[in-house]
C-alpha cells in the first residue's frame, strides 16, 4: 500500500465514551479525489480531523505518502497536507486583510518570494491581485471560500482535506467552488479527501465514495454506481432516496430518530 | 372543496415594495412582487439577497428598520393589513399567521426546556392552566413526531438535535393553529432524510388543517419537488411564476440556472452550469 497518497486503517476516534469512529479503513490514490458521506454526527470529519492532526486522540494506523503518522505531527507535516473548511465565515480572521491572512503561512515556513506566492495563489483560486487588500467581511460567501482554498494552497501540499467545503454556501455558489476544486483536481494532480452530508455534491466529484453511518463505514462504492442505484447497504438507498427528491412516500419510510 | 372556494383568499399581496433608505443610496430590495396564496404550498426561491425572506418578513411586519414597506393591497383572509395598526398586526402574528425560522438553534430560549417554551406558547394564545398547558405541548411534540414527548418536553435546546429542533419549532408555531406558515429555510441546515422528515411534517399540516404554506428556499429543485407553485426572486423582483409540475419547462434563463448549477445525482457534468445574472431583468 505504499503507493498510497493516504492510508487509513483500523482507525478508531473515542471521545470520553462516544466512540465516534469506529474501525475505519479506506486509502486514497495519488491524484484521486475520495468521497466520505454521512449523516450529521456519523463521523466523517472528525476521521478528517484525525488525518490533519487537529484530533491527537485516535488509535490504528494513518500514513500520508507511505509515512506512518503520530498523533504529534511535525511542521514539515503541513507542507505536505492541508484543509478547507465548512465556514468560510468563521475560517478566516475577521480583522486580518487576505494579504495577512495569505502570508502567514509563507512566513511561518520562512518561505521566499512571498508576494509572488500571494499574487499567484488569488490568481489560482480566480480572486484579482486587488483582493489582497481586502477584510474577509468585505467579501461574498463564494469569495472568502476561494481564498480559504488559496490559503491551502500557498504551502503547495500534495493532499487537501475539504471538509464540508460548500455546505455554507448557496447552491449558486456551490456550484462556482465545486467547478474550481474540480479544476485544481485535473491541473495540478492535487490528492483530495471531499466530506460532505451531500451524496450529489461528492458523486459529482469524486470517483470512489465511502458511505457512514454511526461512526462506521457501512459501505465504499463508486459514483457510477450511486447514479445507477446500485447500493448494498439500506442506509445508502435511503440516503440515496432522500437527495434524489422529496417524495412523500420515501418521507414516510424514514424512521424519524429522536 | 366547494366551501373553500367561496372563501376570500388567505393572502393577497399586489405590488409589494420594501426599501432601505440611507444617506448614500436607496436599496430596493423588494421589488414590485404581487402573488395570491390559497390554501396551498407555495415556494419563493432565489440567491442569498433576492428578497425572499424580506417578503416573508413584511407580510408578518418583522421587517428590521430603517427598513419600509409598501404595497398597493395586503389583505390576509379578507382583511387589509395596510390599514391596520402595528398592534393589530402584532396581535395577528403568532395567533393566525406564523414563521419558522432556519435555525432552531438560534430561535429557542437556550436556558428554558423545550417542553416549557411549547407550553408558554399555548398560554399566550388562550387562556388555560399550567397542567392543561403541558398536556397540548406533550401533545403538540407527538404531532411533529417525536416518539418520547415526556422525555423530550424536559430537555434543553443544546440537548436536541438539528432536526428535533426544527419539528421542536413548528410544534411551538402550531399552538396558535395559524392559518398562514412562513417557513424560511426551515430545512437548509438539516441532513438530508431529516429534511425529508420535517418536509413531510409540513406537508401533513397543510393537507390536514388546511393551512396556507410559504416556503423560502434557495433550493429549486426541492421546492419544485415539495410546492404546489413556484415563484423565482432575483434582486427583489419576480423572474417567473410557475406551477411546480411545469419546472421543467421553465423559461427564464435565471430559473434554469438555478435548477443546473446543482450538482445532480442523473446528470454526469465535468463542469457546472454557472449562474448567470443580468441587471437587465429587473424592469
Amino acid at each position: 500500500m505504499s503507493e498510497a497518497a493516504v492510508n487509513i486503517d483500523n482507525l478508531n476516534v473515542h471521545f470520553g465514551g462516544l466512540h465516534a469512529v469506529r474501525d475505519a479503513h479506506f486509502s486514497v490514490r495519488p491524484g484521486e479525489c475520495y468521497g466520505i458521506v454521512g449523516e450529521s454526527g456519523s463521523g466523517k470529519s472528525t476521521i478528517l480531523r484525525a488525518i490533519s492532526g487537529l484530533n491527537p486522540t485516535w488509535t490504528g494506523t494513518i500514513e500520508i505518502n507511505g509515512i506512518q503518522q503520530t498523533p504529534h505531527r511535525p511542521k514539515s507535516f503541513y507542507r505536505t497536507v492541508q484543509m478547507v473548511f465548512q465556514d468560510p465565515y468563521s475560517s478566516l480572521h475577521p480583522r486580518h486583510t487576505i494579504d495577512r491572512t495569505l502570508s502567514e503561512p509563507i512566513s511561518i515556513f520562512r518561505l521566499d518570494r512571498a508576494e509572488e506566492r500571494v499574487r499567484s495563489a488569488l490568481e489560482r483560486v480566480g480572486l484579482r491581485p486587488s483582493f489582497r487588500f481586502r477584510y474577509p467581511h468585505q467579501l461574498s460567501g463564494g469569495q472568502r471560500q476561494r481564498v480559504a482554498i488559496a490559503r491551502a494552497l500557498i504551502l503547495e501540499p500534495s493532499i487537501l482535506l475539504l471538509d464540508e467545503p460548500t455546505s455554507a454556501l448557496d447552491v449558486s455558489i456551490q456550484a462556482e467552488v465545486l467547478n474550481l476544486l474540480k479544476e485544481l483536481l485535473v491541473s495540478s494532480g492535487l490528492t483530495m479527501v471531499l466530506v460532505s452530508h451531500n451524496l450529489a455534491v461528492v458523486a459529482h466529484m469524486c470517483q470512489r465514495v465511502a458511505v457512514m453511518n454511526g461512526g462506521s463505514i457501512v459501505e465504499e462504492t463508486t459514483a457510477d454506481a450511486l447514479r445507477d442505484g446500485r447500493v448494498r447497504e439500506d442506509y445508502t438507498a435511503q440516503l440515496l432516496a432522500a437527495t434524489r427528491s422529496y417524495d412523500r412516500a420515501a418521507a414516510r419510510g424514514l424512521d424519524p430518530s429522536d | 372543496m366547494s366551501s373553500s372556494t367561496a372563501r376570500p383568499p388567505l393572502l393577497e399581496i399586489a405590488n409589494l415594495n420594501v426599501q432601505f433608505h440611507s444617506r448614500v443610496e436607496t436599496v430596493h430590495a423588494v421589488r414590485g412582487l404581487s402573488f395570491t396564496l390559497g390554501r396551498e404550498r407555495l415556494g419563493i426561491v432565489g440567491e442569498s439577497g433576492s428578497g425572499k425572506s424580506l417578503t416573508g418578513r413584511a407580510i408578518l411586519d418583522l421587517v428590521p428598520l430603517p427598513g419600509r414597506v409598501s404595497a398597493d393591497r395586503m389583505t390576509f383572509m379578507g382583511q387589509d393589513l395596510l390599514a391596520m395598526s402595528a398592534k393589530q398586526r402584532g396581535a395577528l402574528r403568532g395567533a393566525h399567521m406564523s414563521m419558522v425560522m432556519q435555525d432552531p438553534k438560534f430561535s429557542l430560549n437556550p436556558v428554558m426546556t423545550v417542553g416549557r417554551q411549547i407550553a408558554e406558547a399555548y398560554r399566550a394564545h388562550s387562556k388555560m392552566s399550567g397542567r392543561q398547558a403541558e398536556e397540548h405541548a406533550l401533545h403538540a411534540l407527538e404531532s411533529v413526531r417525536i416518539r418520547d414527548p415526556r422525555r423530550v418536553y424536559n430537555l434543553y435546546p443544546h440537548e436536541v438535535s438539528g432536526g428535533m429542533g426544527q419539528r421542536i419549532m413548528i410544534a411551538m408555531v402550531l399552538a396558535a393553529e395559524p392559518e398562514l406558515l412562513i417557513a424560511d429555510e426551515p430545512t437548509s441546515a438539516l441532513d438530508v432524510t431529516v429534511q425529508m422528515q420535517v418536509l413531510a411534517i409540513l406537508d401533513d399540516l397543510v393537507k390536514e388543517r388546511g393551512m396556507g404554506l410559504i416556503f423560502i428556499s434557495h433550493d429549486l429543485p426541492l421546492v419544485g419537488a415539495f410546492c404546489d407553485r413556484v415563484i423565482v426572486l432575483y434582486s427583489g423582483q419576480v423572474m417567473e411564476t410557475l406551477e411546480a409540475s411545469e419546472l421543467a419547462q421553465a423559461k427564464h434563463p435565471y430559473t434554469q440556472g438555478l435548477l443546473n448549477c446543482m450538482p445532480d445525482l442523473n446528470r454526469r457534468d465535468d463542469a457546472l452550469p454557472v449562474l448567470k445574472r443580468d441587471k437587465a431583468w429587473l424592469a
